[in-house]
């Protein structure tokens, strides 16, 4: 147990230390000069060769790689994000509110996917091979080809705009949230539907379920006592996926629905070039997926035991 | 599942042959025909600036297929040998590199490869490293796990005692051993390609225009929602039903390799 919990955490500090590193080099090594990006978004103008060298000085960059690299480490292991390139702002009160967008899309997508997952997947396993089941694979086979941008589109046309019935661009009410949090709950159910339905089947094969049925087990209690448990596995490894993909698709859906969370300021920082702020969204990417997969891995460990044996 | 190969096959051939085949120039602006609905001379409708929509569908089916392929198979290229090179290279050298594998794992890929091409700026250079930086990974784990468990198999403990290199091994005997699995990932990551490429079009961090493609399309086909929704259904069209070709056709051979390893 022990010994797989450190594992853990080293596995942890590899993919946090990596994405710091891979993260600058990346935006240091980008084509085009940071300092003559930053003073065009200042001054928004044709600026002399000395503004862009004093940006260039104030900003650290002329310091080389590593002093650089150390300038932003160093107070962001205390939480300090830094300030944005362009406005010369802080960048964390900006990325909050963005947080306060994404969070309840990414939540309210991850249930509508199971809700709609979760007895579809019941269904087409009362029968397998039945026409009810076909379906369900067809569904899901159907919703892994198509892209979350297009959904997204087609929804828009259906309900904003032949309808009329939703509002589409935007955050202003709740009700923006509903074709967002659509988009993104029906991609997420696709792939949630073949994992637990192959869950449930996988489940059902073990060979001491037939001695309970004999000894006269009812079978709900054997569903409930023996089949879910097993099924739940694959499921939670399925979630902390489907959270990744509910990063990506946040990305897609929030620039398509105009909606003010992670992904559009993501994509605009990127193309302002703003670096400090570019960084601060992968780097909170990274935190949060480091934070999931532990849970992750604490939660197997409950309810599959024989996850801490074999490090044992 | 020989509809499927024929759908794969006409994707294929349009790839290819598209230029051949389109009716019109993609990139030719006509602006008095500008946003026609579908008709004879306009098989799927013109675009804003009166562009064939056809004709841009046939030469974006040679950037999303042709990219797709070359992206998924550079990354079939690294992730083979990197996988390879955990399995073969000993303990240490296992542990580091499926680390490594891990912490690449550990993103959501489509939001790196946002960053890497959107940073490097659009162009086909920065989305082909974009996408193949973010898409070897799979192929890593399949090999690894692979050559692992041929470690212990006696042609190998063999050719390993009779002082084959390495590399000697891994060419002729894990390499036959890999390639249907790996061929199995290769069409799923095939289909990851083409939806990585035109969402970043989608994003104005792919292909730029005007040349033609399926995600740049959709982004241009927006606008004009409200007018002509029709030209927003077409690229999303030949998106999804190339995808659900690609990964049919990888379902097919994976249920064919099971059959054939329960019979053999």
């Amino acid at each position: 147990m022990i010994k797989g919990t450190l594992g853990v955490l080293v596995r942890a500090l590899v993919v946090l230390t990596r994405t710091a590193f891979a993260t600058f080099a990346l935006l240091w090594h980008a084509p085009g000069d940071p300092a003559l990006a930053i003073a065009m978004a200042r001054y928004d103008a044709v600026v002399p060769a000395e503004v862009i060298d004093e940006v260039r000085a104030a900003a650290g960059l002329d310091a080389g790689f590593w002093s650089a690299f150390r300038a932003w480490i160093g107070p962001l292991l205390l939480g300090d994000f830094g300030n944005s390139s362009v406005t010369g702002r802080p960048v964390w009160p900006d990325l909050f509110t963005s947080i306060t967008y994404t969070v309840p899309l990414a939540l309210a997508g991850l249930a509508i996917g199971l809700a709609l997952a979760v007895p579809l997947a019941v269904l087409a396993t009362r029968a397998p091979g039945g026409w009810l089941d076909r379906c369900a694979v067809a569904i899901a086979s159907l919703g892994a080809a198509i892209p979350a941008y297009w959904l997204g589109l087609l929804l828009i046309l259906l309900f904003a705009v032949n309808l009329a019935w939703l509002p589409a661009m935007g955050a202003r009410t709740s009700t923006h949230l509903i074709l967002p949090a659509l988009t993104l709950g029906l991609g997420v159910a696709t792939s949630l539907t073949r994992i637990i339905r192959s869950g449930i089947l996988e489940a059902r094969e073990q060979t001491f379920l037939p001695a309970f049925r004999r000894r006269g087990v009812s079978p709900r209690a054997i569903g409930r006592d023996h089949v879910a448990p097993h099924a739940a596995i694959p499921v939670v490894t399925v979630i902390g996926l489907e959270l990744a993909f509910l990063l990506e698709g946040a990305v897609m859906v929030e620039v398509i629905f105009s909606r003010p969370g992670l992904g559009s300021f993501l994509v605009r920082a990127i193309e302002a070039r703003d670096f400090p702020k570019v960084q601060a969204v992968v780097m909170l990417a990274a935190v949060l997926f480091v934070v999931i997969n532990l849970l992750i891995d604490l939660i197997y460990r409950r309810i599959d035991p024989r996850i801490g044996e074999r490090d044992a | 599942m020989r509809s499927v190969l024929v759908l794969v096959t006409i994707f294929i051939l349009t790839a290819v042959l598209g230029p051949l085949l389109a009716p019109h120039d993609p990139t030719a602006i006509n602006i008095p025909e500008r946003l026609s609905p579908p008709g004879e001379t306009w098989l799927l409708g013109t675009d804003a600036l009166g562009r064939d929509i056809l004709s841009r569908l046939m030469h974006g089916a040679r950037w999303s297929l042709g990219l797709a392929f070359l992206i998924s198979v550079i990354g079939l290229l690294i992730g083979t040998g990197i996988g390879l090179a955990a399995a073969l290279g000993g303990k240490a050298a296992d542990w580091v590199v499926m680390r490594i594998t891990d912490s690449f794992l550990a993103f959501p890929e489509l939001v790196a490869a946002v960053v890497i091409a959107g940073i490097l700026g659009g162009g086909i250079g920065s989305l082909i490293l974009a996408l193949s930086l973010t898409g070897w990974m799979r192929y890593a784990r399949v090999a690894r796990g692979i050559g692992l468990s041929l470690q212990t198999r006696g042609y190998v403990v063999q050719a390993r005692l009779a002082g084959l290199s390495p590399i000697a091994i891994a060419r002729w005997h894990y390499l036959p051993s890999l390639l249907p699995s790996l061929t199995v990932v290769w069409t799923g990551m095939f289909a990851r390609a083409i939806l990585g490429i035109s969402a970043l079009g989608f994003l104005g961090f792919g292909v730029q225009p005007p040349t033609a493609e399926w995600g740049t399309m959709l982004l241009d086909a927006r606008i004009h929602m409200r007018s002509t929704p029709l030209q927003m259904v077409w690229p999303g069209l030949a998106v999804v039903i190339c995808v659900l070709a690609i990964n049919l056709a990888g379902d097919a051979l994976r249920d064919a390799m099971a059959q054939q390893d329960r019979d053999g």
